[in-house]
């Protein structure tokens, strides 16, 4: 499991946490975070990503092994976390855990206030936020009338706003529908044209190989690998071992080829590519 | 529900919050100064007349909001206007020696009074009325607890109604004794849930660097100071009417 560029944006190093109540959070778990990248951490229930997620925040401090944020280890001290804290922002799963004020405006202006920044400033970046979360019409209205989906996006403009290097997000995808997922990719890729770093938990295998540049398997609080997105094939058993099954479309490439329909190659990434790739090889086949 | 319905719905939406309190504040100053009673019931009939076809609140609506404050303004009077004596072993029921005319008097204030706080409560959602009592520099502990009843309100209710229509669908409310054993788990269940929210929810300030005040965007209106002295103007209007009347 080595970074793919020297100085990775985040690392954990061998980090091991127990909760309280004896259950195992992380355990020597090792991982690299390369900036500007698209990363997605893919593991069953209780893999330990959530852990893994609020130890990169400073929500959970490790009991042993360390955390390095653009190089330096987490400062766990009141000024360190503030640092840390506009840096890495984190989405939870479940908006209703996130929103907790009035209105979509002031929610959103909750952390950049927090930051101690002027009124116009805030200002400013909360329009800018609710914009890039599409968002912006909705500024006036109570956060309970939102749907689901729309406190997401909320939930996404309210750590936005903070400005962060490395936005991570937990199961970002869950319990939306399929219009509101294209939907969030777009702000996505919008971010990622930004220069943000993204880091999401997801449990759609799919979704994670269309998607990411760079994969990472968790199991019983480790990262178990982590490899690009085009050796998905190859990284069928670190799968496995996790519990995992490969990406659909990698099994029907490969089927296509076996039986001779299609010429052994990189396999695409997604239903669009597959069917490109059918209607260009069949051409050349007539 | 009905109230925020209204309050995002009116025509006054957009209307500074503190012209609208100050008009608000005109009808209770107009309620207690009026010395008769039909000075006050006509201040009262003024402010509805207000709400519904200036801020548009339609009437059914306003109604089924003003009924259950109603009732109870009703139960007091009652309650005021006699008493009940034991003498001997026999009820006796007592009028008030002055008639009639101070709980006339208490009814028609508490009706004006009553409808200057629909007016502002029916034309300014609580968001618009938190931020306006924080410029007010309203003790910030206050304003807290503001926020979070009102967001928890909702939260919860989400809650309950969903405990309670699993509960529903297993045959909970079946029989009296069945719902009342849904009811006190449903009771034990929230209780939890209160507890892991509030965990949760203090994780989520602190991962957006929170250290304890909770800090939000005041929003901006537009002609505040027009409406300011619109509002002041009708207020005024309403006081020199109960006086007048008076």
């Amino acid at each position: 499991m080595t970074p793919s560029t020297p100085s990775p944006l985040l690392a954990f190093e061998n980090v091991a946490f127990r909760y309280p109540d004896g259950n195992v959070g992380l355990d020597g778990c090792s991982l690299a975070i390369t900036q500007g990248s698209r990363n997605a951490l893919i593991g069953a229930n209780g893999a330990g990503k959530t852990t893994l997620f609020q130890h990169a925040n400073g929500l959970l401090r490790p009991q042993s092994g360390a955390i390095r944020y653009a190089g330096q280890p987490l400062d766990h001290s009141r000024a360190g976390l503030r640092a840390l804290r506009s840096a890495v922002g984190l989405v939870f799963q479940n908006p209703d855990q996130q929103l907790f004020s009035a209105s979509v405006q002031e929610d959103v202006s909750f952390g950049p206030l927090n930051l101690g920044l002027d009124m116009d400033t805030v200002r400013q970046r909360v329009n800018d936020a609710l914009r890039a979360v599409r968002m912006d019409d909705y500024a006036d209205r109570p956060v309970h009338n939102l749907s689901f989906g729309q406190k997401k996006r909320v939930c996404i403009a309210g750590v936005l706003a903070m400005q962060p290097q490395l936005l991570i997000l937990d199961e970002p995808m869950a319990g939306l529908d399929h219009a509101m997922r294209q939907e969030l990719l777009a702000v996505f890729d919008h971010l990622h044209g930004q220069g943000i770093t993204l880091l999401l938990a997801t449990h759609d295998i799919d979704f994670a190989y269309r998607w990411a540049d760079r994969i990472h398997v968790m199991a019983r609080g480790q990262c178990t690998a982590a490899f690009d997105a085009e050796d998905f094939p190859g990284n069928a058993h670190a799968l496995a071992a996790a519990g995992l099954p490969i990406p659909g479309i990698i099994e029907l490439h490969r089927q296509l080829v076996t039986a001779g329909h299609l010429q052994a190659g990189q396999s695409p990434r997604s239903l669009g590519e597959l069917t490109e790739l059918i209607k260009h090889q069949g051409k050349s086949a007539q | 529900m009905l109230i925020e319905q209204c309050a995002y719905g009116n025509r006054w939406r957009f209307v500074s919050p503190a012209a609208k309190a100050a008009f608000s504040l005109g009808g209770f100053v107009a309620a207690f100064a009026a010395g008769r009673p039909d000075a006050a019931a006509g201040v009262a009939v003024l402010i509805v007349a207000v709400t519904l076809l200036g801020a548009c609140v339609p009437p059914g609506r306003y109604l089924r909001i003003a009924l259950p404050p109603l009732g109870f303004l009703l139960l007091g009077c009652v309650s005021l206007a006699y008493s009940l004596d034991f003498n001997d072993g026999n009820l006796v029921v007592q009028w008030l020696p002055e008639g009639w005319g101070p709980t006339l008097q208490l009814a028609a204030r508490s009706l004006g009074a009553l409808a200057a706080m629909l007016f502002l409560a029916l034309t300014t959602p609580m968001v618009d009325l938190i931020a306006f009592f924080r410029r007010l520099h309203v003790p910030e502990v206050l304003l807290e607890i503001m926020v979070l009843c009102y967001r928890m309100l909702f939260v919860f209710s989400e809650a309950v109604r969903d405990t309670r229509t699993a509960q529903a669908a297993r045959l909970g409310y079946a029989t009296p004794r069945l719902a009342l054993r849904s009811l006190g788990s449903l009771t034990a269940n929230l209780t939890v849930q209160i507890w892991q929210r509030a965990h949760a929810l203090h994780v989520a300030a602190q991962s957006r660097n929170n250290d304890g005040a909770l800090r939000f965007l005041e929003p901006q209106y537009a002609n505040t100071q027009r409406d300011l002295w619109i509002a002041g103007i009708g207020g005024a209007c309403l006081i020199a009417a109960a006086l007048g009347l008076a």
